[in-house]
């Protein structure tokens, strides 16, 4: 686990203050989206589909600091849209930091290289990057030739100028387990700080709804993935949810772990649905039916998330409120997840020319699932 | 949402292989009869899942353009409201479904003609075409 010792500590003893108070529910980290608006079009994104007024309206720095004040986290992502292109994120970033909040600034890095002299490097920054693989799949998962070099070009800039950076993928049907694991190689070579990856999440007002896995599919593919790691590897998140991705371990969705918050309220039950908005966080904890959401309760759009925004928060709190959960952190942390099965699967999966559609080529291919 | 709860049993989910997505019907340019009550209802959750902008005739007469991000469903018409935006207030607005006389899905949608497959075609046409540095770019603002 590449997270700072600072920032585990600050969110275990957080979490343990909420465990003392008796707060039945609370969020880890606010999804924060200050504006929609993006400068890519990635087919199949299921974030930017508004009219151009929406795209317009963004939150003010002060509607941002107060809805981290509201909710209390110890951590903000600030996903979009791309912040970057929010005339005041640099405000809104400093403010952030000054309040001690851990800020995962998310960006595709399109501008990232030229505005990297406005930030200042912190331990409170970390310049979340997306990039889904290696440069032909990246390419073509965001539908822009050449983004993966200049997102690149960004990251080592960032790294150069002490910033905390972590390369952050999503991966869909049809991903091959053996170019994701060159992908590690090369961001670890480039010096981050550690990745981040998770399985796609077939959003509701996305344009495209065929390419998503099913939570079978998910578990073969991130075994293969994530079993028989090198040592050089580090992943920024609880070795609890990489082995709930493996199938090594089965959790239930916090969908109030991860709340999101944007130009239309609180949204409604998380980050990835939109089932409605509330007027503040204490409406959004009150009224939403949580008992309707989240793999347990058979909702179909529930039906294929794994996602971080949902399980990490799980993870998280096994891994600092339980025995055999922290326990767990601690191995997963040292282990190399050697498993012969999965090695064999991965030398198995199919191979793909360099010129095919990446992202979906293979997608009927059906592998053994296996906890071996 | 409720009447969708409860749809697979978590054996189900556990084994799925491919997630179903939610189909998305053509709602660009439709008029809803509005008759009922649940007429009412129905149009105007489908106009909260709409990805464009519709045309909210109120029964004073008045014509407002928006964007609807949200719906507070109530016991009674009278009870119920939608949350919207329109392209030139900067405040979220409501309208009780009671005051609505009239819907229309006048907006594109904006998901519309941008399936995967559609990038794939034009990525491979214009491959062939010898093009460098092929991309889609954002939709224009204005």
């Amino acid at each position: 686990m590449a997270i700072p010792i600072s920032q585990v500590w600050t969110v275990a003893s957080y979490v343990w203050k909420q465990k003392l108070k008796g707060v039945k529910r609370y969020p880890t980290v606010l999804m924060l989206e200050p504006l929609f608006r993006c400068n890519l079009a990635c087919a199949g994104c299921g974030k930017v589909q508004y009219p151009p007024h929406v795209l317009k309206r963004m939150l003010s720095p002060e509607e941002c600091f107060a809805a981290v004040e509201e909710c209390g986290v110890p951590m903000v992502a600030i996903p979009g849209g791309e912040p970057l292109l929010h005339p005041q994120i640099v405000e809104i970033v400093n403010g952030l930091v000054a309040r001690k909040k851990y800020v995962y600034m998310c960006t595709n890095a399109l501008e990232l290289k030229k505005r990297l002299h406005e930030f200042t490097p912190s331990k409170y920054l970390t310049f979340s990057v997306h990039l889904d693989g290696q440069r032909e799949h990246h390419d073509y998962a965001v539908c822009r030739e050449g983004g993966y070099d200049i997102a690149i070009e960004g990251i080592k800039e960032a790294v150069k100028r002490g910033f905390r950076v972590t390369p952050n993928s999503t991966f869909f049907d049809g991903t091959d387990p053996n170019s994701v694991r060159a992908h590690f190689d090369e961001m670890m070579a480039v010096g981050v700080e550690g990745i981040v990856l998770s399985p796609g999440y077939s959003y509701d007002k996305a344009p495209d709804q065929t390419h998503f896995m099913g939570r079978a599919r998910v578990r073969k593919l991130f075994r293969a993935i994530l079993s028989n790691r090198k040592k050089s590897w580090k992943f920024n998140m609880s070795p609890l949810f990489l082995e709930f991705l493996m199938g090594d371990r089965n959790y239930d969705c916090t969908p109030w772990g991860s709340p999101a918050y944007n130009i239309f309220g609180w949204q409604k039950p998380c980050y990835l649905l939109q089932d409605g908005y509330a007027g503040s966080f204490k409406e959004l904890m009150e009224t939403t039916k949580w008992e309707e959401y989240g793999v347990g309760s058979g909702n179909p759009k529930c039906a294929n998330c794994m996602v971080s925004c949902g399980y990490e928060p799980t993870a998280v709190l096994d891994g600092f409120l339980s025995l055999s959960g922290f326990w767990g952190m601690v191995k997963g942390t040292f282990s190399t997840y050697k498993n012969k099965h999965a090695m064999k699967q991965l030398n198995e999966w199919g191979t793909h020319a360099p010129a095919s559609l990446v992202q979906i080529a293979n997608s009927n291919e059906i592998l053994e699932e296996t906890n071996a | 949402m409720s009447a969708e709860v409860l749809k697979y049993t978590r054996e189900q989910v556990e084994a799925l292989e491919i997630a179903p997505g939610t189909v998305h019907e053509n709602l660009e340019g439709w008029i809803p009869e509005l008759a009922s009550d649940e007429d009412v209802r129905q149009a105007l959750e489908k106009a909260f899942d709409y990805r464009g902008d519709v045309t909210l005739t109120l029964k004073s007469g008045q014509k407002i353009e928006a964007y609807i991000f949200n719906r507070i469903p109530g016991a009674t018409l009278a009870d119920s409201c939608v949350q919207y935006f329109t392209p030139s207030a900067p405040e979220k607005r409501k309208v009780s479904y009671a005051d609505i006389a009239r819907l229309e899905f006048s907006g594109k949608d904006r998901a519309a003609g941008k399936h995967w497959e559609d990038w794939v075609k034009a990525y491979n046409e214009k491959k062939a075409a010898g093009e460098k540095n092929i991309a889609l770019v954002p939709d224009a603002l204005e």
